[in-house]
């Protein structure tokens, strides 16, 4: 057993009861609605896949919270949910964009995901362009004797007192898979909504598929950035606290969140098609 | 042809305005210590360092930006249905959306120091009278920025999303580039500078931070004109970068095999700011080299 399976895995531990639970909460869902909106189904399950995605791309993202901030821990100086909102909805603005503009639906995630890639790309640049040029401190991880890309030693470049700091290339493209993952996912929920609004609104509101464009967009913009929130936010209490990025240990905790997150996707989803099934 | 050249016309005018935002934003919450760092201004009382910082966190920076980018674009959106003129409506939006943060401000720091009146800290009135008015004044240059941003994307870009969703998303985005960028200049360079520089802060100094200034006692004005050189101008950077080169490749090059073109182009983008993040990780490996000798390294 290695040193790092030797610690307590009390906050690591899969439950697998609660597992079972969270998919048969899930199949009930789906099957709510089936029974009472049957083409809302196909779009439920995509719209589930997107909170996934968004659940499982979040650990991926190097977040170092408060201990960051003073250089005694790794990763970004913000929390969890947030540093990932903020590259996920910024690859939703690129989607939703795209989606405008009449794109193929696979461009128009792709699209979302590369928008989120290149937000936590530029942050994550920036911080260690912060920590190298601003405060003399250069990158190392606390978690891994070697990054296990680049193969640099990181013991000895962690500074007296502390588990380590700034973001090491790991960490670096951890933070950009991170990206891809939330923005496409977030792209994807807000496309299916779409699809559902503008489908169903004409007929509920008797007007025209023109008229009705300006509301599907807003309706389906704002529950993919509300979904967007409940899967970050889900993942971050999966995290608990801080994490390095996919090397930490913390990251195999991952499929806990991915049945959360397709359980509070699911509901969530639910909602969303129902208000205009019902 | 026309059409593009706008575009990136645009496209320079909101990188501009972003890179206000971004140091608006970061001067403005180191001045009201509401990133992370704060969690050293709240523990400091606790360990017996009484101080003068302002401390008005309550929500982390994104999704506090997010409320008030929000109700700046939402606002003004609103004056804009009654006819108001565009650049009025903006800023009308924008001053209600600051008074909404200088009550956020001033019943956050008399709520949060209350909280630590057992361990003797007090609520300074006159820290209240002077710092609040300050953030709300670079709250209001952010604010304003974003829904500015916000309303050339709209408008003359043309993104489907309504002004207040906009405004929403990119305050959201701003927090995030903000404090990611802007928090550990602050936390360490500024709050710990009795530390040695070209190290972090060792976890036994937590709450020490530095309270005294070249004469009489620190205060927060002073957090945000230090922050403001480096932290500050980094964030801008950070967050004009994010806006102008998302908007870039969206307006050049989006029409370009379906959409393939701006996905190629952002890749290409990714892998550049790779590069420089490697050369930056390396330059600093060779030129500070390791704190100890790779052998005697331990956990």
């Amino acid at each position: 057993m290695s040193a790092v399976a030797a610690k307590p895995a009390a906050g690591g531990a899969i439950n697998w009861t609660a597992m079972a639970v969270g998919v048969v909460m899930f199949l009930i869902l789906m099957g709510i609605c089936y029974y009472f909106y049957p083409t809302g189904l196909m779009p439920l399950l995509l719209i589930v896949v997107g909170g996934v995605m968004i659940g499982f791309g979040v650990h991926f993202v190097p977040v170092g919270g408060a201990p960051a901030a003073m250089g005694q821990a790794p990763g970004i100086a913000t929390g969890v949910a947030m540093l990932a909102a903020g590259g996920g909805l910024a690859g939703l603005f690129g989607g939703a964009w795209a989606a405008a503009a009449g794109q193929d639906a696979l461009v128009v995630v792709i699209t979302g995901g590369i928008g989120g890639g290149l937000m936590m790309a530029i942050t994550c640049m920036m911080v260690n362009f912060v920590y190298v040029f601003g405060m003399g401190i250069p990158a190392a991880s606390g978690k891994v004797a070697n990054d296990p890309i680049t193969g640099d030693s990181q013991a000895e470049f962690k500074s007296q007192g502390t588990e380590g700091h700034g973001l090491p290339f790991v960490s670096f493209v951890g933070g950009v898979i991170g990206g891809l993952f939330a923005g496409a996912g977030g792209t994807l929920i807000y496309l299916e909504l779409l699809e559902v609004y503008k489908a169903a609104l004409p007929g509920v509101m008797q007007i025209t598929a023109a008229q009705v464009l300006p509301i599907a967009i807003s309706a389906a913009g704002m529950f993919a950035v509300g979904m967007f929130l409940v899967n970050a936010v889900l993942t971050a209490y999966n995290i608990t606290g801080t994490i390095e990025g996919p090397h930490d240990p913390k990251f195999k905790r991952w499929p806990r969140s991915v049945v959360a997150s397709a359980v509070a996707s699911a509901l969530c989803g639910l909602v969303a098609i129902l208000i205009v099934a019902l | 042809m026309e059409h593009i050249v706008f575009g990136i016309g645009i496209t320079a005018l909101t990188g501009a305005l972003a890179t206000v935002a971004g140091a608006a934003e970061d001067t403005e919450s180191n001045i009201g210590s509401q990133g992370d760092p704060n969690s050293q201004v709240q523990l400091a009382p606790q360990m017996g360092f009484l101080h003068r910082i302002f401390n008005k966190a309550v929500a982390g920076e994104p999704p506090a930006y997010g409320l008030w980018c929000c109700l700046g674009a939402g606002f003004a959106w609103a004056f804009m249905a009654m006819q108001f003129n565009a650049v009025l409506a903006i800023v009308l939006g924008s001053v209600l959306a600051v008074f909404v943060q200088g009550v956020y401000a001033t019943t956050a720091y008399v709520g949060r120091t209350a909280s630590l009146s057992k361990f003797g800290q007090p609520v300074y009135v006159d820290i209240l009278k002077s710092m609040t008015t300050v953030t709300m004044a670079h709250a209001f240059i952010a604010i304003f920025a974003t829904v500015t941003i916000c309303y050339l994307i709209n408008t003359a870009l043309g993104h489907p999303f309504p002004l207040p969703l906009l405004g929403l998303i990119w305050g959201i985005a701003l927090g995030a580039a903000g404090s990611a960028t802007g928090n550990p200049y602050y936390g360490k360079e500024r709050q710990y500078q009795n530390q040695k520089f070209g190290a972090g802060v060792p976890i036994s100094a937590s709450g020490n931070i530095v309270r005294y200034a070249e004469a009489g006692e620190r205060n927060s004005l002073d957090n945000g004109w230090f922050t403001a050189k480096i932290g500050g101008s980094a964030s801008g950077i950070c967050f004009g970068l994010i806006v102008f080169l998302e908007l870039w490749r969206t307006i050049l090059f989006e029409q370009i095999a379906a959409g393939w073109g701006a996905i190629v182009v952002g890749v290409l983008i990714i892998l550049v700011f790779t590069v420089i993040d490697r050369y930056i990780e390396v330059w600093a490996r060779k030129n500070y080299g390791p704190y100890t000798e790779a052998k005697e390294a331990s956990s």
